[in-house]
């Protein structure tokens, strides 16, 4: 007790934290007085040690992590809940959905998917000019931003070319907004190049849209899917329980032996671990807290259980291998060696096979398994790179950097990133962005996301946040959650000018989230 | 095919600066000016094997193959310091390769997915006129490369009949024109400079100039009548032609000639505006 009082008071007189920030993190305090949901001991201290890692979802789950409303059918049918009528103008629409967004429940408190919008507000475009189109969603951009202070709120676009899609870059290139993260699914024989284009001459001012491979994704879904958060794709009308991730490096530490009898063995245990706390933790949600029986958004087929699974992430594979490339005796590397690469393959194949074997409750989402995810990394990450990301510094050129990670992306169906630095100069030449993209979605790359060097907007591991909001957020505090995560991440990791600054202990930002 | 070889001085597989879209850019050895400002002056002259360098290379990783008349080149040793090309008397290099057809097409395919076209630049890459036809004929039969889009990077200083096979092969040509007066390009360049108006004029008649590029070197040819010149042969060209006015960097430039200066704001601004007054669209860079 004294110690939950103690981590109270240090919420309540934080300066840095604005109020809501404050309740957010008392709320998770009082999360942590409920025992776990019953897991092995082995598992529960997998979790104490970090090897197995519940990105702060709390103790007692009470909402899903993610958690994507199907707009188009609330639209369509209203909301009784909020006692909202079937919208029947542009105005009406971006009303209601302003209403919707602020009652989705999500672990961070906001929103983490605001929709297909463009899609979903083209049925109410009537004769309104694209002036008055651009007027309206201005303001709709500045309400969002302004009250879902997050950058893990996301908004997808696309893939038809469409004047609300045109718009929306247009207005994302005017405000340069760290909220809401975007989008845009591509699919060669639907987009239009200049559409693309238009995205790739908005990256350059605020690091965004991110190109999703529509036809890829696509086919890994039952229904309709949406790109939220850190580049996770769900299905929308459903989401994900939880997302639990896997350290590798750390597996690997505990490891003795050689890279055969890590896969058969070691990674296969605490697969199988990792798979249990995310079984516990999705009948918590379902059974004990009975989520989606009480639910507004299930009641009202918003959402509906049968849409949901589950996320299993891992993170270190980088590390993974290269520690195991050198206990055999060889100082090879992932991203450079190919030695290295077949091995990093091979682990993942190997994950992947036992997530797909598994068959797990509450997970029709995805017909009975977890959605398999390549977890691209929060602050506390200091030794481990994201997901199956080669090393910040390490990376090959363009190429092979393409070569080397496009082989696996098919396998990850909950989503995975990689992020590609380009020079200013490309700034003069946006075609061959376009010409880039191409080709690494024919090498079957899922998602491609770009940095431009010197850019007001930094990525930080998988959101975005602006170089002035972390200069101001070590100084006086920020509106944005996120910065507060990322301050964290471009400490702990070589984010940004790629010195490593390792400031802060685990602890510390366990008890401030 | 050809056993026909071209001394390959180095292989960008990702320009965004060479033309539209990504490109890939082959780089020739040899030049036949000799630009005061030119930055990659190594690519100048060819090896005559005298030697120096590899008595200069502190890590010795140069070595003469007198047999096969070149120089073998440790990789693995060499520190990257440069000083073997800052010592070369013949403005050459120690690591230009000899490649064939073949091998450049091998290049190109594995880069072929993520690229619009390819550049070929140098030296003066139209001193292989011959290699290049082969090359390009080669690239537009392959089923998978026909679609790329090939631009030469020329200083036109060319006879007017080695273009004409290559015309049907090519997107387009990106010339410079250093200097309108003959005198004056001779200063900059070490030639004269009717080969290269020759070329201007030819290329435009046929639709294949895509870009023409001034560089502006003080105290050599800004002063307002040559600007004025410059500025009617551009406006000689189609509109379609894109016009580029580039400020001379010393960044990189041979210490002989570090007495060059770059052009401050006003300079520009002055270059700038007469193309301008000459209802010219120039891009700045
Ligand atoms: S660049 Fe390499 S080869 Fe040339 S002098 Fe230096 S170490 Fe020797
Ligand atoms: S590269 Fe230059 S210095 Fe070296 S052997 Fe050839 S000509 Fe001589």
């Amino acid at each position: 007790m004294e110690e939950i009082k103690d981590r109270v008071l240090q919420v309540l007189t934080d300066g840095n934290l604005d109020y809501r920030q404050k309740k957010h993190h008392l709320a998770y305090i009082a999360e942590s007085t409920q025992d776990y949901p019953v897991i092995s001991k082995e598992a529960t201290e997998a979790l104490n040690e970090k090897i197995i890692c519940d990105l702060f979802e709390g103790n007692a789950p009470y909402r899903p992590r993610y958690v994507l409303p199907d707009y188009a059918y609330a639209l369509k049918n209203g909301v009784n809940y909020l006692e909202l009528e079937p919208p029947t103008n542009f105005d009406e629409a971006i009303n209601f959905l302003s209403i919707l967004y602020i009652q989705v429940p999500s672990i961070t408190g906001y929103s983490v998917y605001l929709g297909n919008i463009d899609t979903l507000l083209l049925d109410y475009v009537g004769d309104l000019s694209e002036e008055e189109i651009y007027n309206k969603l201005k303001l709709f951009w500045r309400f969002i931003d302004r009250t879902l202070p997050d950058a893990f709120v996301h908004i997808n676009i696309g893939p038809e070319d469409n004047a609300i899609a045109r718009v929306i870059l247009r207005i994302e290139r005017e405000l340069k907004q760290v909220v809401p993260n975007l989008t845009l699914k591509y699919d060669p024989e639907i987009t239009s190049d200049e559409l693309l284009l238009e995205a790739n001459k908005t990256v350059f001012e605020v690091a965004k849209p991110h190109i999703a491979n529509h036809k890829m994704t696509t086919s890994d879904f039952k229904g309709e899917y949406g790109v939220v958060s850190c580049y996770n794709s769900l299905p929308v009308g459903g989401g994900s329980h939880t997302l639990i991730r896997l350290n590798l490096k750390k597996i690997t530490d505990l490891h003795s032996g050689n890279a055969e009898s890590f896969i058969s063995g070691t990674l296969k245990k605490y697969c199988e671990m990792t798979l249990d706390v995310i079984e516990a933790r999705s009948k918590y949600l379902v059974e004990c807290v009975k989520y989606y029986d009480t639910d507004f958004l299930a009641k009202e087929g918003i959402i509906s259980l049968d849409n949901f699974s589950a996320m299993f992430g891992f993170y270190g594979l980088a590390e993974c291998v290269n520690q195991l490339m050198k206990r055999s005796g060889k100082e090879l590397s992932y991203g450079k060696d190919k030695e290295a690469n077949q091995l990093a393959h091979l682990i993942l194949e190997e994950m992947k096979k036992i997530v797909d074997a598994r068959e797990l409750p509450y997970c029709k989402g995805n017909n009975g398994k977890a959605f398999f995810h390549a977890q691209s990394g929060i602050d506390i990450d200091i030794e481990e790179s994201a997901g199956a990301r080669i090393p910040i510094g390490s990376e090959p050129d363009i190429y092979t950097h393409i070569n080397t990670v496009a082989p696996h992306h098919h396998l990850f169906n909950g989503g995975i990133s990689d992020i590609f630095h380009f020079d200013e100069t490309v700034k003069r030449n946006p075609s061959a962005i376009v010409d880039i993209i191409k080709g690494a979605f024919k090498k079957g790359m899922r998602m491609f996301t770009f940095n431009l060097s010197n850019g007001e907007f930094i990525r930080i591991t998988g959101y975005l946040v602006r170089r002035s909001d972390l200069k101001e957020f070590r100084e006086e505090g920020s509106r944005y959650g996120s910065a507060l995560f990322a301050a964290n991440s471009m400490d702990n990791a070589n984010v940004d000018n790629r010195v490593s600054k390792r400031v802060i202990s685990n602890e510390q930002v366990a008890s401030k989230y | 095919m050809s056993k026909l070889q071209a001394n390959i001085s180095g292989i960008i597989k990702s320009s965004v600066i060479d033309g539209p879209g990504n490109r890939m850019v082959i780089f020739f050895q040899e030049c036949n000016l000799n630009c005061m400002y030119c930055h990659n002056s190594h690519t100048i002259g060819l090896c005559n094997l005298c030697g120096t360098c590899v008595d200069t290379c502190p890590t010795n990783s140069l070595q003469i193959d007198s047999k096969n008349k070149r120089i073998i080149h440790n990789e693995n040793t060499c520190t990257r310091c440069d000083e073997c090309l800052n010592v070369c008397p013949e403005n050459s290099s120690p690591f230009y390769k000899q490649m064939s057809v073949e091998d450049i097409i091998s290049e190109i395919l594995e880069v072929k997915d993520f690229i619009s076209g390819i550049t070929v630049s140098g030296g003066e890459v139209m001193l292989h006129a011959p290699f290049l036809g082969l090359l390009f004929q080669e690239i537009k039969l392959h089923y998978d490369l026909k679609h790329l889009s090939i631009l030469i990077d020329s200083n036109g200083n060319i006879e007017q009949e080695e273009w004409e096979s290559l015309l049907p092969l090519i997107d387009g040509v990106m010339l410079d024109i250093k200097a309108y007066s003959a005198k004056t390009h001779k200063q900059i360049t070490g030639y004269s400079n009717e080969k290269v108006l020759k070329s201007i004029e030819y290329l435009n008649d046929k639709n294949k100039l895509k870009e023409l590029r001034f560089v502006l070197t003080p105290n050599y040819n800004n002063d307002e009548s040559e600007l004025r010149e410059i500025a009617r042969l551009m406006k000689s060209v189609s509109p379609n032609v894109g016009k580029t006015l580039i400020k001379m960097r010393n960044h990189g430039i041979r210490k002989e000639f570090s007495f060059l200066r770059e052009a401050n704001t006003e300079e520009m601004n002055f270059a700038k505006n007469i193309f301008v007054q000459a209802d010219i669209d120039i891009l700045e860079i």
